[in-house]
């Protein structure tokens, strides 16, 4: 199985079984599986930022980096590949924040609530999530069987179920 | 065991020599090249760093730097000091042991990341560039360089503080170690004979708002930039988020959080654009 990396404010599809789509620590950042178990088609997104408001210039060129142009990128990157909506799984790690950050930088928090938002609104359920807290998430999504495992820094790859 | 850490920092290496004389050649107005180039010249392993940095797209230069008075030449004061202070520093980073992350590039890559986001949160709060805010936060993290190893040995009682305790990690590394890393960091720039205005921001990079009010500006500049690597993830480590965030940090610059988030994106632009000062450290 050959690994693909994916940075940050980046996004991989695939549809080949012998893949393993992985992003490296998840801060407050958002890491969002999919994957169609029929076609075996999936991908891996990594965003930095809940909204592309905030610069549009950089959301042209570089749209994988805000959820708002991101995740609809990811979702019909995997259509392309011959997956349906109906038949995602969707899971999502990622979005941690300081401790006792009462101040206005809950970078994380924004995400997730960003992510939500989105689905909400398009009808997407989430089927497992690993959130929140203030820990750095290694995510890995494997083509042939669409398992998700999550490793907190300093732990051990867990399956996300 | 505090006792054996703050004797280790005996043993760390003399600060380069080269990098106080630059910086103090080039403080003058009328600075001569071939003596700045000289005095780089002179230590090997500094020179082989400039020279593999010079074409960074970061530093800008339209000229293809080939020997070290071409770097001189060419690069310009601000960019001369940070490619000489980077170049010198990454030699301590080079061992960083395990504890707070599996490789040594992590530390130095986020050390790098803070020193660059010190620079844009500099521009943007005062307008300007700040070799010694540079040289703190390339820095900040220097005590996770002998602390890493005590880390290693106590980390499951230091996650299991911080995860069932609610205690932030540098509290559960005071806890159980006995120092924290900053602590130590501010320890080790006494034993270089570091001034205050580098000392500071290293000791107090997690709790600036233990200083004085008046010596509290570069230290608030590093924690906020140390904060935002942190939440990017950039050489995330084992302690990852685990800091307390302070109420007073947005308001001491009037910063929204849409300025912390327009400070990342650009981050991220030096970041591609600096790849050659983070790649000093591969292993």
């Amino acid at each position: 199985m050959s690994d693909i990396v994916i940075g940050i404010a980046d996004l991989r599809v695939s549809k080949n079984v012998n893949d393993a789509l992985v992003t490296y620590a998840l801060g407050s950042c958002v890491g969002v599986a999919v994957y169609d178990p029929v076609v075996k088609v999936g991908g891996l997104l990594h965003y930095m930022l809940p909204e592309s408001a905030i610069d549009r210039n950089k959301a042209q060129g570089n749209p994988e980096m805000f959820a708002d142009t991101a995740v609809p990128l990811l979702f019909t990157s995997c259509y392309a590949l011959g997956a349906q909506k109906r038949r995602m799984v969707v899971k999502v790690a990622g979005g941690a924040n300081l401790i006792d950050d009462v101040h206005c930088f809950r970078i994380g928090q924004k995400n997730l609530t960003a992510l939500r938002r989105i689905f909400w609104r398009n009808r997407v359920m989430i089927d497992a999530a690993d959130t929140g807290r203030s820990c750095n998430r290694t995510m890995r999504l494997n083509l042939d069987t669409g398992a998700v495992f999550v490793r907190i820094a300093g732990g051990t790859m867990e399956e996300l179920k | 065991m505090i006792d054996r850490i703050v004797r280790s920092i005996e043993n760390i290496p003399a600060f380069p020599a080269t990098i106080q004389k630059v910086t103090e050649l080039l403080s003058r107005d009328d600075y001569a090249v071939s003596e700045v180039a000289g005095v780089i010249k002179y230590d090997q392993s500094i020179t082989a760093n400039i020279l593999r940095m010079s074409n960074s797209a970061y530093f800008g230069v339209r000229y293809k730097i080939r020997t070290i008075q071409d770097a001189v030449t060419y690069l310009g004061r601000q960019n001369l000091i940070r490619a000489v202070q980077t170049a010198g520093i990454s030699r301590f980073f080079a061992g960083t042991p395990k504890g707070y992350v599996s490789r040594a590039a992590e530390l130095w890559k986020h050390s790098v990341a803070v020193a660059l986001m010190s620079q844009i949160l500099s521009r943007k709060i005062f307008n300007r560039e700040d070799a010694i805010l540079y040289t703190a936060s390339l820095l900040h993290d220097v005590g996770k360089v002998i602390l890493g190893e005590y880390v290693q040995e106590s980390f499951r009682i230091i996650e299991e503080m911080v995860t069932k305790e609610g205690h932030s990690f540098l509290e559960a590394e005071e806890k159980v170690i006995g120092i924290n890393h900053a602590d130590l960091g501010g320890k080790i720039a006494v034993h270089w004979n570091f001034p205050p205005e580098i000392k500071n921001p290293i000791a107090f990079h997690h709790n600036p708002n233990r200083l004085d009010k008046a010596d509290q500006t570069s230290s608030w500049l590093v924690y906020l930039a140390d904060q935002a690597c942190l939440m990017m993830g950039i050489g995330g480590g084992t302690d990852g988020l685990a800091y307390r965030g302070l109420g007073e940090a947005g308001k001491m610059f009037n910063l929204k959080t849409r300025d912390i988030e327009g400070a990342m994106i650009l981050l991220t632009e030096d970041l591609e654009r600096a790849r050659d000062l983070t790649d000093i450290i591969q292993s």
